[in-house]
């Protein structure tokens, strides 16, 4: 089963990027579901709950790294996916289900490859359990 | 004309919804004037059969309090729904699933073995003998209602035509969503009979919040002697208010705030917020360790965070069962067998 998730990438550092690189485009299993942000600080805690709530085995958020957010919110993002973790810790949904990676302008390369290791990872979790 | 008949009826239940009721004080002897009550166990004597015989949709308001936990709550659910025109879930529990829902962090097995099992220090039961449904005796068949995995709200079992919301509703709501009935002057189906606006729009401590706040400690109300002028979340402490629904009280400041303690979010949320726990977590974030964060390490971050003890029970309070995400994920389904006979 291919692990199905969501990956929120912000429009300003991880977008452009991501519209260049067509390997990151070309997902034939759909398992990937990239949803463009106008910031990470967009990305509510609320929408996250939504995507696990929509059977995600987990989501990834890629926002601006450091001082480098065009809208200072980069630091409320890892704020807001600390405390999710630990309430989701709380429900049985493992923390490593949502990661957040710092991606630059121009980090293509380094998108790619963080979200194949996500993947990996959640492959090797399998699907959050279903409430019985 | 015969008088409209009303029926009340708790599921799982503290009794504190039923309070709510005779708390109407003399407001009570106006709506004994004006209707009949054919049902209410808890308050006089009636008997199951009785709703059951009644025509349906022969009661023209069924309140309902506490959330559904067993089969028995899920039955007569049901029965109510089919024997009354309107049915309104009444309080936090039915609601949203309220303090009962709490439960739904744990699962059958695990509630009944803290106890009935080894679990509970207090508790002399070497043979792991836990409720059954069905119990052979030499007089017969003893039976108990089957005891669910997971805790719901009434809309999650039956269909619900309004809401009065509150752990427990204040009296002044539950009239007025009385007299609306009776005079036929209701609100669009699937309502909740309060105010929309936020605890904090109509919170006189709103006014004392400074334009940014940045909180360096959360602390538990335990922890501090909170000053009654300021808000509490710019003090660090936790308050629902952002995220709750108003009305508790008539006069506009939270019930509990008045009394100079946080709102732990009886109302549920207002209609714009889609999970409370999600809109917490961002209304939180934005201003836990705001000052200096540029210079903060993922370690001062997570020690930071890690001061909010327990996030989820905090949260969802009062709507776990309606939650988003519902319930806990538990690698142990419940061994239904073991449990129903
Ligand atoms: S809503 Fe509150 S008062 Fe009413 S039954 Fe539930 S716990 Fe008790
Ligand atoms: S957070 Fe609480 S104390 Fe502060 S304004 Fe809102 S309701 Fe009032
Ligand atoms: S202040 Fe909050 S917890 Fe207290 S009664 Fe009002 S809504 Fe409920």
């Amino acid at each position: 089963m291919n692990p199905k998730s969501v990956i929120f990438c912000c429009s300003w550092s991880s977008y452009p990027g991501l519209q260049l690189s067509e390997s990151l485009y070309e997902d034939p299993g759909k398992q990937n579901n990239i949803i463009i942000s106008m910031c990470s600080g967009r990305v509510s805690a609320e929408l996250i709950l939504e995507a696990f709530n929509n059977d995600a085995w987990g989501v990834m958020v890629a926002s601006c790294p450091n001082e480098k957010c065009e809208h200072d919110a980069n630091y409320k993002t890892r704020r807001r996916i600390i405390l999710l973790q630990k309430m989701l810790e709380q429900f049985g949904i493992k923390p490593e289900r949502i990661k957040l990676e710092w991606i630059d302008k121009g980090e293509a390369a380094k998108l790619k490859l963080a979200i194949d290791d996500f993947s990996n990872e959640l492959r090797k979790m399998g699907p959050v359990l279903s409430i019985n | 004309m015969p008088k409209p008949k009303v029926a009340f009826y708790w599921c799982a239940s503290c009794g504190g919804c039923e309070e709510a009721i005779v708390d109407l004080n003399e407001d009570i002897l106006k709506v004994v004037e004006l209707v009949d009550i054919v049902f209410w166990p808890c308050a006089m004597d009636f008997k199951y059969d009785d709703v059951r015989k009644m025509k349906d949709n022969e009661i023209t308001v069924a309140f309902i309090n506490g959330a559904i936990r067993t089969d028995e709550q899920e039955e007569m659910a049901n029965l109510l729904r089919k024997k009354a025109q309107i049915v309104v879930a009444f309080g936090s529990c039915s609601h949203l699933g309220g303090i009962p829902g709490l439960a739904n962090f744990w699962d059958r097995e695990t509630i009944f073995e803290s106890s009935y099992g080894k679990g509970c220090p207090s508790v002399d039961n070497p043979d792991g003998i836990v409720p059954q449904t069905v119990s052979k005796v030499p007089e017969g068949e003893l039976t108990l209602p089957a005891f669910h995995n997971t805790v719901k709200s009434l809309d999650q079992v039956i269909d619900v035509d309004y809401y009065i919301p509150g752990c427990a509703p204040p009296p002044y709501l539950t009239m007025k969503a009385i007299v609306a009935i009776l005079s036929g002057e209701l609100p669009e189906k699937g309502a909740i009979l309060a105010p929309e606006k936020t605890l904090c729009d109509e919170c006189s401590l709103n006014d004392s919040k400074p334009e940014k706040i940045s909180i360096k400690e959360i602390k538990r109300i335990s922890e501090v002697i909170s000053d009654p002028e300021k808000c509490f979340l710019a003090e660090g402490v936790i308050c629902m208010g952002p995220v709750t629904r108003s009305g508790c009280s008539e006069e506009g400041d939270g019930k509990c705030i008045s009394a100079n303690m946080p709102c732990r979010g009886c109302f549920g949320p207002p209609p714009e917020v889609k999970d409370v726990g999600g809109k917490m977590i961002s209304a939180l974030a934005s201003i836990v360790g705001l000052e200096g964060e540029e210079n903060m390490s993922e370690e001062d971050v997570e020690k930071l965070i890690n001061q909010i003890v327990d996030p989820a029970g905090y949260f969802y309070r009062f709507s776990l069962p309606t939650s988003l995400l519902r319930r806990k994920r538990m690698s142990n389904p419940a061994k239904e067998d073991r449990y129903n006979g």
